[in-house]
């Protein structure tokens, strides 16, 4: 029944005692300098193991393990399907065919030109839990949502990932992406998930189109030239940037501290959890901000600590103190409230900045070789 | 995940006919909505509590309707509405003791349930929640308890439920989805749902922290032509009134703290024109607007809360 309340909440119920909580806290709340259980530094991440292009049935797959045992693989597969417009459109493509001078507002049949975003289906499993709870589906959206929301005007990849997937106007590829933790989630997935999604992107290829124009979409049957979902043709001159997938990065905040991929310890006491998805700017070499969602702190469902002036087993061991003081050193009591502005900009900061933690991620992932 | 218990309509909805002369002609039956209100004014919001009996507390809200349905309705034109405005009802029952069955919990434990009646979008819903239901629960949840003080019932449970009744449009129903297409929809009805939910928590009389209440802020862009267009910066945006929304935040905000409980927002930020002098970025602008119109909402709230202890109190 423990399982099923956890499962109603999106985040974890920590298993640690007041005191432990309180010591955490203290630790790596400390000014400008954070202990971390783990002892890295405050923006450094978790070593990890990760290779491509795993599964020989997919169109792109991968799987990165985390050095304390957890796992994740993920699957790309496409179809091809044929495109419908919503039946409530009012789509001016068959009106125009009557001869009647309408002023065709926007591009003619831009669904079929820009794609859609329901083209990208996305499925997580995470033992322990059911498909329906809260935790799979909040992340599933989350993730989904930047990866269709990625807009480029680039050339090769106008139009961001929907485009991409658009064969003409009739035709479309569908896109499933499933996610697989193949351990018990021991801290919160989202970092390790987003990233293997990210390397299985990259490593997703689609079959070299034959037929041109409207025709029906057939295809070269030699997977040697099939191109890749995220293209990766050099520029003939000027300076390379690559179109990317989107990678979610998690960052708390506890005291002044700002902390990013925090384990399952670290994130217990944290005041404020932000999920943050960046990607490349297509034109420049700064990181563009693609969403932001607040995660609820586990620290919210802890126990708080009593202190000794109101713990019933000391009267008259300590000294009486006044009882409506609210926080007592070394006592722990979970955060009230949400987090003020100026800490969620500047954790923004941190991620976007120039030689930032979101540079130095997608750096890292660069150095994993895509077959 | 198909409902097998219960018969259904048909999943896709049905829609009236439009004809291609409707669309030439000068009635507007077929025309666009247009906003008519300042980047920074809001729609009026009415917001009644105590309205269901059997409920330890609970609210009703709605939001103005947009001026072209307002005339829609006065004077119809077309069986299609040119937008439309939200409704939701909301629900408190609780605190009440958790099940024999639950673990203990030194706090108490938050259910939040949103669901949208069959028949408040466009395209009918099911009678299941689905995943953007469950996923805006998550979000109402991670709003609320951040206000509520949880650790005064202990092994207690609140259940919120709230049901929309009129949602938001996602985009103008003749459009066909462009590129920035998204369920923009979505944050709107998540902003109502928060104010109205804080309403019913007050009126339930489940201590807080402070009102909580929503707010949304997007940046839009009106020209055709998308890519030349600056998107600029509004605030409760209608998504039926603009040709395209390029980004948007929801926050739920506590005035008196100064602090955000949620936060989501989504989309691409990184064209916005900001007015000359402005050194922020863009998403600050935009959690700044939608802190704004937070606090623009947080108004009405306490005005609907303290009809509602007036109520209290007389009745006691």
């Amino acid at each position: 029944m423990s399982n099923q309340r956890q499962a109603s909440s999106a985040s974890q119920v920590p298993h640690l005692s007041p005191a432990e909580l309180s010591y955490l806290y203290t630790s790596l709340s400390l000014p400008k300098n954070p202990i971390r259980p783990d002892g890295r530094s405050p923006t450094q991440f978790r070593p990890l193991s990760a290779e491509t292009t795993i599964l020989p049935g997919t169109n792109g797959s991968a799987r990165i393990g985390f050095a304390d045992g957890t796992q994740a693989i993920v699957g790309v597969k496409a179809e091809v399907e044929k495109t419908v417009l919503a039946a409530d459109t009012l789509d001016s493509r068959s009106l125009a065919q009557h001869g009647d001078a309408l002023n065709r507002e926007g591009e003619e049949g831009s669904a079929a030109v820009s794609g859609q975003g329901e083209w990208v289906q996305m499925s997580i499993e995470i033992p322990g839990y059911r498909d329906d709870d809260a935790l799979p589906i909040f992340l599933g959206e989350m993730m989904r949502e930047s990866l269709v929301g990625s807009v480029e005007n680039k050339e090769e990849m106008a139009g961001g990932l929907k485009a991409r997937l658009v064969i003409n106007k009739r035709w479309h590829w569908r896109l499933y992406i499933d996610v697989l933790l193949l351990s018990q989630p021991l801290s919160y997935p989202l970092p390790l998930l987003s990233l293997t999604t990210h390397l299985a992107l990259l490593s997703t290829k689609l079959p070299k189109l034959k037929s041109t124009g409207e025709e029906d979409p057939f295809f070269d049957d030699d997977w040697a030239a099939a191109e890749y979902l995220y293209p990766r043709s050099k520029p003939s001159s000027g300076p390379f940037h690559p179109v990317r997938p989107p990678v979610t990065i998690l960052v708390v905040s506890v005291g002044e501290n700002i902390i990013f991929d925090p384990n399952r310890e670290e994130i217990s006491v944290a005041d404020a959890v932000l999920a943050i998805s960046i990607t490349r700017s297509h034109d420049s070499d700064a990181l563009k901000l693609l969403s932001i969602r607040s995660i609820d702190p586990p620290s919210r469902l802890t126990q708080s600590g009593i202190p000794n002036s109101e713990n019933v087993n000391m009267i008259g061991s300590t000294p009486a103190e006044n009882p409506s003081q609210e926080e007592v050193s070394g006592v722990w009591r979970p955060r009230r409230g949400g987090v003020k502005r100026s800490v969620v900009a500047r954790m923004i900061k941190t991620v976007l900045g120039k030689g930032g933690v979101g540079e130095e991620v997608l750096e890292g992932l660069e150095g994993v070789e895509v077959h | 995940m198909a409902d097998r218990r219960r018969i259904n309509g048909p999943p896709g909805g049905t829609r009236p006919p439009v004809y291609a002369s409707l669309q030439e002609s000068t009635t507007g039956a077929a025309q666009r909505a247009q906003r008519q209100r300042q980047p920074a004014e809001l729609r009026k919001i009415f917001l009644q509590t105590g309205m269901i009996p059997t409920a330890s507390g609970s609210s009703y809200l709605e939001f103005e309707p947009s001026a072209s349905l307002a005339a829609a309705r006065a004077n119809p034109k077309s069986l299609i509405p040119p937008s439309s405005a939200l409704k939701v009802a909301c629900t408190v029952h609780g605190p009440k003791p958790l099940p024999r069955s639950a673990a203990f919990s030194p706090n108490l434990v938050l259910t939040t349930h949103v669901k949208y009646a069959p028949f408040a979008a466009r395209k009918r819903r099911g009678h299941i929640r689905d995943a953007s239901e469950r996923d805006l629960g998550v979000h109402l949840e991670t709003a609320l308890r951040g206000a509520i003080i949880a650790e005064r019932w202990p092994k207690s449970g609140l259940e919120i439920t709230l049901t929309i009744i009129e949602a938001e449009d996602d985009r103008w129903w003749g459009d066909a989805p462009d590129s920035h297409d998204a369920s923009w929809g979505l944050m709107n009805v998540l902003a109502g749902c928060i104010t109205a939910a804080s309403a019913a928590i007050a009126d339930a009389h489940i201590d807080c922290l402070d009102l909580v209440s929503g707010g949304v802020a997007a940046l839009v862009s009106d020209e055709s032509n998308s890519a030349s267009s600056i998107p600029r910066l509004m605030l409760d945006v209608d998504p039926a009134e603009h040709r395209s929304i390029l980004s948007a935040c929801v926050v739920a905000y506590m005035p008196a703290r100064d602090e955000i409980t949620e936060i989501w927002l989504k989309g691409d930020s990184s064209r916005a024109a900001l007015e000359k002098g402005d050194d922020r970025s863009s998403h600050e602008a935009l959690i700044d607007g939608a802190v704004d119109a937070a606090r623009g909402a947080n108004t009405v709230l306490s005005e609907a809360v303290r009809e509602s202890i007036t109520r209290s109190i007389a009745q006691a």
